[in-house]
């Protein structure tokens, strides 16, 4: 049976090791936490979502970073040290965007792109957060699609209307686009709250969950890895100090 | 039993009312309702657009007072229980809505939660919930959907998901809005099976709706509204003996499946005209129409197809035959798509077809970008000019709109200010993609009316549609997709 497979159809890692992972990214990556001691820490944890998009199937965006990541080291590294003032200012700034900024994104899309909504409330009522904070939360992983949808078919409009970079009135561009995209948002965001509200969500009882969540190996192993990167960072800043 | 009593309603801000500013046709309030609905009786409420169809849903599920505000006067009782002072979260556990809308009535983005999400929210125990699922998708047929993303679905078969997660609370009172709007016959056929269950079941049965033909057989009692009141209401024997006449008279669309027009019928004629004209400048040549999804699927494949100019013609054929995907294509939207249109002895590749033939929307909102109904025409001339924009909008009744905010007019005049863009951008052939989805008989006219003033005025017009009685209405010729698609049978099982 189909519901069968579903049930044994479990993503890698539980949603909530995600949720850790994506801590971890932000703080040490895009946070630049524990500065030059957290460095070598910071290069793996570029590559670790990397590992887990391969891993569930996306190719496509690993490559990419892997080919935007190499790029960027390899000049940071190899071409800026021979280059001076401005030219020097602006590798620095895009070598930084990119290392900087892809792999919170990666993690971010790993997130959303295994996570299915339900996990997701699963995992946060296991951590015992408030429905308030679930259930906004909740809404987004459904709202952007939508909206992606929208912003789809809006675009079209545009095109058959000649309206386009390049084409006449390029500068109102902006604003056009706006006025659907906002009327629709509005819209769409009313009557998901008014279905989801005639289903009973935001009752007092407790929610049940038909999907599996629990922590297996591979969740064992994410703790591990991390908890072996934070010990060797605070050793690493506490030699340095 | 649910009771209506002296149930007096109106919207306290514009967002949940229908009908748009400026408009005659009242807002979706309500007047003294009176309305007294049995445990197992299948109900059909039907009238114009904003006649309070919607309302009283809202009022048996509780959003309204709860989620959309307003000044509400009587009472409204389901079981004995009050629903406009209870919770909505447990007028839930007795009372399930099926929307108009498939692409905003889903929390989930995958299917199998989507079913389990009622539940859920009631905090049923989880076997019993995959039992019940289980149950309910086997009875559905629903197997080759579940566990798929809701965004990979067809309208047709969101739809049935959402019937399918009504299903699977068991709640005795179900309630559909406009359920069929965006349906082809083969799947309102399937709606009207599994309503047609339900009523075996014993479940009481609510639809509001305006395509009454596939509900008539089923129907044990009709309440037709207008302005916010209960004008008539027809018995099962009274429904029976009652004439067309006396149904458009009411504002109601035909109580029968209009006859179809053959394939054959059509086919013939196309091909008299193509006979009596001699050459080849009176159509539309479509070549070599090809459309591949990313992901490799073959959506459309049209070798050759012509369609004539100066006539409207109706396109038709059921959900994946690639009628949406044709209109695409034939706007030349989307890199993906191929082909070569030859039009008066030129060939236009997709670029060019861009800038000869203009789209409406089945859903307008996403091709009103400005911020009033003037600068909508304006921009779409090639040359602004005030004067010839204001003579457009008079032909459309909407000279008095001219300095309104396009998103504040109702569905009908947002639908007319984009066929008067069309008009103001010069070009010969227009699109409707599904323009009477969700109209009632009045503005289903409305629309026939101004397709054949657009042939009056030497426009070609191409109607997708599923709307029988639009075809009848104002079409010239009929084209099934379906005869001219050749997307490999292996494939075209799977729907796009």
């Amino acid at each position: 049976m189909e519901i069968l497979n579903s049930k044994s159809k479990k993503t890698l890692l539980d949603p909530r090791t995600k949720l850790l992972l994506l801590v971890f990214v932000s703080v040490f990556v895009l946070g630049n936490a524990g500065g030059n001691a957290a460095a070598e820490f910071r290069v793996a944890l570029n590559y670790l979502p990397l590992l887990l998009l391969l891993a569930s199937g996306k190719w496509k965006p690993v490559l990419f970073s892997v080919i935007f990541y190499s790029l960027a080291y390899a000049f940071s590294t190899m071409l800026m040290p021979h280059c001076k003032g401005l030219l020097n200012f602006l590798i620095l700034a895009m070598c930084g965007i990119v290392l900087r900024f892809m792999p919170g994104i990666m993690t971010g899309m790993y997130v959303v792109s295994t996570t299915t909504v339900s996990e997701f409330i699963a995992a946060m009522e296991r951590m015992h957060v408030s429905q308030k904070i679930t259930i906004p939360l909740a809404v987004m992983f459904r709202f952007f699609p939508t909206v992606v949808e929208e912003a789809g078919s809006i675009n079209k409009a545009m095109a058959m209307r000649d309206i386009k970079f390049g084409g006449k009135k390029a500068l109102q561009m902006i604003e056009y686009r706006l006025i659907p995209m906002m009327t629709c948002s509005v819209k769409i965001g009313q009557e998901l709250s008014a279905a989801s509200l005639t289903r009973g969500l935001g009752g007092p009882g407790k929610r049940t969950n038909i999907c599996r969540l629990g922590f297996g190996w591979c969740d064992y192993l994410t703790f591990t890895s991390l908890a072996c990167g934070l010990l060797f960072v605070i050793l690493q800043a506490c030699k340095v100090i | 039993m649910i009771e209506l009593k002296n149930v007096t309603f109106e919207y306290g801000s514009a967002e949940g009312a229908a009908g748009g500013i400026g408009e005659t046709v009242s807002n979706g309030s309500l007047k003294n309702i009176n309305l007294k609905i049995n445990e197992g009786e299948f109900v059909l409420l039907t009238g114009g657009s904003g006649c309070g169809k919607t309302t009283i849903l809202r009022l048996i599920n509780g959003l309204i007072p709860n989620f959309f505000e307003g000044k509400l006067e009587g009472s409204v009782t389901v079981d004995g229980f009050d629903v406009s002072h209870a919770e909505l979260y447990d007028t839930a556990k007795s009372v399930s809505t099926v929307f108009q809308n498939p692409r905003s009535q889903f929390f989930n983005v995958d299917t199998t939660s989507e079913l389990a999400f009622a539940c859920e929210n009631q905090g049923m125990a989880e076997s019993e919930i995959l039992q019940r699922i289980d149950k309910t998708v086997s009875e559905l047929h629903l197997e080759p959907l579940m566990n798929r993303s809701l965004f990979d679905l067809s309208g047709g078969q969101k739809q049935k998901i959402a019937c399918a997660s009504v299903a699977v609370t068991g709640n005795k009172i179900i309630l559909l809005d406009e359920p069929s709007a965006n349906l082809d016959l083969k799947t309102i056929d399937e709606l009207a099976s599994l309503l047609k269950k339900w009523k075996a079941e014993g479940k009481t049965i609510i639809v509001a709706e305006h395509r009454i033909s596939y509900l008539w057989d089923l129907a044990d009692r009709t309440v037709v509204l207008k302005d916010g009141q209960i004008v008539r209401e027809l018995s099962r024997e009274q429904m029976d003996k009652i004439s067309e006449e006396e149904l458009h008279a009411l504002g109601l669309r035909s109580a029968r499946h209009p006859e179809l027009v053959s394939g054959s019928h059509s086919q013939e004629m196309l091909k008299q005209v193509q006979h009596d004209s001699g050459d080849t400048t009176c159509f539309l040549t479509l070549q070599n129409f090809r459309y591949k999804y990313r992901n490799g699927y073959l959506a459309l494949n049209i070798p050759q197809m012509q369609i004539p100019v100066g006539k409207i013609t109706a396109i038709t054929g059921n959900n994946g035959d690639g009628k949406t995907t044709l209109l695409n294509c034939l706007c030349g939207l989307g890199r993906r798509s191929k082909g070569t249109l030859l039009y008066q002895g030129k060939t236009y590749n997709r670029r060019g077809r861009q800038k000869l033939i203009f789209l409406v929307m089945q859903d307008v909102n996403h091709q009103l970008f400005t911020e009033s109904v003037l600068d909508e025409v304006l921009i779409s001339q090639s040359d602004a000019n005030e004067d010839e924009a204001r003579r457009i909008l008079a032909t459309l009744d909407l000279e008095a709109f001219a300095d309104r905010h396009p998103q504040s007019l109702s569905g009908g005049q947002k639908q007319r200010v984009a066929v008067a863009s069309a008009i103001a951008s010069g070009r010969d052939i227009m699109l409707f993609d599904e323009p009477t989805s969700g109209l009632d008989y009045t503005h289903m006219l409305q629309i026939g009316e101004i397709l054949r003033s657009l042939k009056d005025q030497g426009k070609t017009g191409i109607v997708v549609t599923h709307d029988r009685e639009l075809i009848k209405e104002c079409c010239d010729c009929e084209i099934c997709l379906h005869d001219f698609n050749q997307i490999n049978p292996a494939e075209g099982g799977k729907d796009a």
